[in-house]
């Protein structure tokens, strides 16, 4: 069986590079032929990954200890749904996923561009394959997930008990998949500069293929910090650790790129931006893998080293020096005819909306490099922490929350005074008065005045679209509010499923601030039948019960939640589990959560006696919002990406325009790119 | 592309303000990464300093008072690693290496993962007498990524 995945994976490689010999060849000799045994042959390569990967999950589920992956992260005991997850719980496996993943996306690539884009997409196809293909070395080479012990074990090390949840069931996928399909923009990107076909083609047909590596990356740093919450127990979602900042950095030049189109889809420019934010953020997701798994940057999240670095970075090396020379060498055409005209336009409020996202990225960027580069530079490590990231994105934050608030009333090109009093006075009223009710209301901060203020502002703002939008609409045609405002989201499904995405941000910022501002915490020891108090509650240490299982012994505490007039709320029930295989303690948090506050209680040691209790209680005002926020992004990224019938309409109308001019270009130079 | 220099000022200003955030911000909230060995040369210039210091959880004469939440623990240099990943030391050497140095971790409860052995970032300053006053312990998150000789 192993031998089954292990010939899948080398007759993988050879595929990725037949296709992407046959399409190169195909399109400059002008061979269709190739082209189409190029795109079976990428089909196949995907065909032969995925009986690798089923391979790897039968000898999970068969608990095949013969195989070194399966002996090092299961075991017989291991619930099924997690032997299942065990797939990219390690290197090899999460690499074996990261690949499949890349060759079921060239794959979809290549059947939605079977028809369309015959210049850009054989390049691009190519360029996908070659970053299957270091992959695959890596697995058929490097880090192989069928290797096979010399003696086979009667039982597994199982996997880590802090990764047996279910949102680690689903963060590193969610997150893999954000990282993944952020390489077909850039392929088609890449390809646009090899091909000199660089009108807004590229992004046109990779727009969706933006939103949706945003999507899952938005969802994978979500999970990742409802992991952290739930099962970390220390009272925090983010603690800017090189781990959470290596998927945070691509989201935010995701984010920047997926503004930035808008201004070269409508008016032409910002050409050579937009291609460099795509191979940054390809970049970064490569940047991502390397410092999880070289052991360059120390993180809490990775003590140890493996041999993956030196080749991650040598990739990346290449891929960033072979896509600076192809921007260089097609500089010249890549000038835009049209200029910025003024402040007061759109296309100012996306650029400098650009400025702040890189900006954050590059601070984060800057901070989590920093102990290697003063190492390098000084000869002594030195390390930023959270102070130091808080500090720096906390006014970038406000900047853009600002913008957000400005960019979509305002008009393209230029706007009148006029125009601005009247779209923007009631939002600043609102704004205005939230401050003035958050100051009266003993908010002394003046970040949080002036965040909470600036929430308000923009969620002002797009209420007002709405309502324009909406009477607009009843003005035209005369239908029911309700009625009104549905068909306006469906109709115009980018721009409305867009502000609910920015009300979503907003909601989730005012989540942040809220708790990263006022969270108390108490640490306290009691005996049984003693209570204290966080806040306006009072909790009391009611005893332990512990019990036993062949998994895990555990002691749970049961803790009474009092309000100030004595009436129970409700029992919590944090506890401390050991786990027998490997032995290792972990925590069990208990949470209640609120809209106003979470009440997060960490039983966090126990005497011999069970008699004594320690607990570390969290009052956390607000947090409730955070994922609050994060599903309605969920919400509104779906209606962008629901299917249009007039963007249908709009890239069709851009392939035949692409495609004269194609064959304006065969006629003047045959044979030629 | 041609922008107009008015605008060039204002990306500028904005570069230049996101510039001097990340300096200033570097320079108030650095803090030293240092291994035991490090510590233990420079400990002269480290006093009142925000270190952080890499280490091993030397075995034995470790004391945790869960009524004050204080931990005591000493912290030994993390053996070298070779070539080949495999530690130079066994393990058990590391218990008679000389340098070390108390830690004193005070309103902290004691993290999960914290055993004789293990591997710990320690936060703090270094005191007068030697030991350093820890304001938080952290463990080695249990990393996906395992070494091989780790199974």
């Amino acid at each position: 069986m192993p031998q089954l995945g292990k010939l899948a994976l080398a007759i993988a490689l050879i595929l990725a590079v037949y296709s992407i010999v046959a399409n190169i060849y195909g399109t400059r000799r002008n061979a269709p032929d190739f082209v189409v045994s190029a795109r079976h042959a990428i089909w196949a390569m995907c065909a032969m990954v995925t009986i690798a990967v089923v391979v790897l999950w039968i000898s999970l589920l068969h608990s095949d200890f013969s195989l070194e992956y399966v002996a090092a992260y299961s075991s017989t005991t291991l619930p099924t749904v997690y032997k299942f997850t065990s797939l990219w719980g390690g290197q090899q496996g999460s690499l074996l996923f990261w690949t499949w993943l890349l060759s079921i996306f060239t794959s979809i690539a290549a059947f939605q561009n079977r028809r369309r884009n015959p210049e850009i997409a054989p390049y691009a196809l190519a360029v996908l394959a070659g970053v299957a293909i270091f992959f695959l070395l890596m697995l058929n080479f490097v880090t192989r997930p069928f290797d096979l012990l010399a003696t086979v074990p009667a039982e597994g090390s199982d996997l880590n008990p802090l990764l047996q949840n279910y949102w680690m069931a689903i963060h590193p996928p969610s997150l893999y998949t954000g990282y993944v399909s952020a390489t077909v923009p850039f392929a088609f990107g890449a390809a646009a500069l090899i091909t000199g076909k660089l009108d807004d083609g590229w992004i046109r047909s990779t727009r969706r293929w933006a939103i949706f590596s945003w999507f899952f990356l938005t969802l994978g740093n979500m999970f990742g910090a409802r992991w952290a919450y739930e099962v970390l127990g220390w009272g925090g979602y983010w603690a800017w650790d090189p781990v959470e900042n290596a998927a945070f950095m691509p989201w935010l030049v995701m984010t920047a790129y997926l503004h930035s189109v808008m201004i070269q889809e409508r008016k032409d420019m910002l050409k050579v931006w937009n291609l460099s934010l795509i191979g940054l953020a390809f970049g970064l997701t490569l940047f991502g893998t390397f410092i999880t798994r070289s052991g360059v940057i120390s993180s809490v999240h990775s003590f140890t080293q493996s041999g993956l670095g030196p080749y991650f970075l040598s990739f990346l090396i290449t891929v960033t020096l072979a896509y600076t020379a192809l921007l260089i060498f097609r500089s010249k055409q890549l000038r835009s005819p049209a200029e910025f005209e003024s402040y007061l336009s759109r296309e100012a409020a996306f650029l400098f909306n650009n400025l702040m996202l890189v900006g954050i990225a590059f601070a984060v960027f800057w901070g989590t490099i920093f102990p290697v580069l003063s190492e390098a530079v000084r000869g002594v490590k030195i390390t930023v922490g959270p102070p130091f990231f808080n500090r720096v994105n906390g006014p970038l934050a406000l900047g853009l929350v600002f913008l957000m608030g400005i960019g979509p009333l305002i008009a393209w090109r230029r706007t009148t005074t006029s125009n601005l009093v009247r779209s923007f006075a009631a939002p600043v009223a609102i704004g205005v008065a939230t401050g003035i009710v958050a100051a009266l209301g003993g908010i002394r901060q003046w970040y949080v005045l002036t965040a909470f203020s600036l929430a308000a502002f923009v969620i002002g703002t797009v209420l007002v679209e709405f309502r324009r939008g909406m009477n607009a609409r009843r003005h035209m045609v005369s239908e029911p509010r309700a009625k009104a405002l549905v068909n306006l989201v469906a109709k115009n499904n980018r721009r409305y499923g867009g502000y609910i995405i920015h009300i979503g941000t907003i909601v989730a910022f005012v989540g942040i601030v809220g708790s990263s501002f006022f969270r108390t915490e108490v640490k306290k020891s009691v005996h049984a039948g003693e209570s204290f108090t966080i806040g306006s509650y009072t909790l009391r240490f009611q005893g332990l019960e512990q019990t036993d299982t062949p998994h895990l012994e555990s002691a749970t505490a049961l803790v009474e939640v009092l309000r100030p007039d004595g009436r129970e709320i409700t029992v919590m029930s944090p506890a401390k589990l050991f786990f027998k295989r490997p032995q290792q303690p972990a925590t069990k948090v208990a949470i209640r959560s609120t809209p106003f506050s979470d009440l997060y209680v960490v039983l966090a040691g126990i005497d011999d006696s069970g008699q004594t209790a320690t607990f570390e209680v969290f009052l956390t005002p607000l947090v409730f919002w955070l994922w609050a926020g994060g599903l309605m992004m969920v919400l509104g990224t779906v209606v962008v990406m629901w299917p249009n019938v007039r963007e249908r309409a709009a890239i069709a109308t851009a392939l035949s325009r692409q495609s004269t001019d194609a064959r304006e270009l065969a006629d003047a130079a045959p044979g030629g790119d | 592309m041609r922008i107009r220099p008015r605008f060039f000022i204002g990306g500028a200003l904005i570069v230049l303000a996101i510039g001097y955030l990340i300096f200033s911000s570097i320079r108030t909230t650095s803090e030293y990464y240092l291994t035991v060995p490090e510590v233990a040369a420079r400990q002269t210039e480290l006093g009142g300093q925000a270190i952080r210091v890499a280490g091993r959880v030397k075995p034995g004469n470790i004391a945790w008072d869960p009524n004050s939440l204080t931990l005591k623990f000493e912290i030994a240099p993390i053996p070298d690693i070779d070539a080949s990943g495999a530690p130079v030391k066994p393990v058990s050497v590391v218990a008679s290496d000389p340098v070390s140095f108390r830690v004193i971790a005070a309103g902290e409860p004691k993290p999960d993962m914290f055993a004789p052995g293990r591997d710990v970032i320690v936060e703090g300053k270094l005191t007068p007498d030697g030991a350093i006053a820890a304001s938080q312990v952290m463990t080695s998150c249990p990393s996906k990524y395992r070494p091989k000789q780790a199974q």
